[in-house]
């Protein structure tokens, strides 16, 4: 199973990458943990995950290419 | 899509005030309007140590914040008595004293506007995902918080 992750702001800083392919995760706590784990410098920020464009509040089974953005806090306006 | 009603649109990099006259202007054929509200949000010269914001570099994801504005739009049309709202929200470089943000609501009677404006203003802020980095003279950068 694959999903995209997209990133923005300040975690496009921290990844180098604005979209990547991650394998291995079932649900999303398993894909912060392994993008964690990888990026460490992410533990020390602030950010919202969104599955499919909609911001999600707990751990929320992931489906073969869904698309998973990490948001840090948005400064619009 | 309600595009009849208004519509919300990116604009690559500052709002033009003129842009903004003719938006105005486009609205003297509806005359059951009889109260207008703008928003118009410009960017600011914070001083941080000995250097001063030049420009803000706005980024989006673009799918979900669509999505965002359409809700936003949607739910004014709900809640409030309006006629028609537009919103226009700069991308790219917008440097300081330019304006970045521009959100026109119409009604018949102005608390309609004003309120609907305001609201529109504070959603924005919280749920649209754009991102400003605040660019200093020196061509440092910080990315932006608001407040």
């Amino acid at each position: 199973m694959e999903i995209d992750v997209l990133t923005f702001g300040q975690i496009t800083d921290i990844i180098k990458e604005t979209k990547l392919k991650i394998s291995g995760a079932e649900n999303t706590d398993e894909l912060i943990k392994l993008l964690e784990n990888n990026y460490p410098a992410l533990q020390s920020n602030k950010y919202s995950i969104a599955v499919n464009k909609k911001i999600i509040q707990e751990n929320t089974q992931l489906q073969h290419q869904d698309t998973v953005a990490i948001l840090p806090p948005f400064s619009g306006g | 899509m309600e595009e009849k009603r208004g519509h919300t649109i990116f604009i690559d990099g500052p709002i033009n005030p003129g842009f903004i006259a003719e938006a105005i202007a486009k609205h003297s054929h509806k005359k059951n309007i009889g109260a207008h509200s703008i928003f118009l949000g410009q960017v600011r010269s914070d001083k941080i140590g000995n250097e001063e914001v030049a420009a803000i570099e706005y980024t989006t994801y673009r799918e979900m914040a669509e999505e965002k504005f359409h809700d936003i739009r949607e739910d004014a049309f709900k809640k409030f008595s309006i006629i028609c709202m537009h919103i226009y929200h700069s991308l790219g470089i917008v440097k300081a004293g330019e304006i970045s943000l521009f959100v026109f609501t119409s009604s018949i009677h102005r608390k309609d506007a004003i309120d609907t404006c305001e609201a529109i203003v504070e959603r924005i802020k919280k749920e649209v995902p754009v991102w400003g980095k605040e660019i200093f003279t020196n061509e440092n950068s910080q990315w932006k918080t608001n407040t």
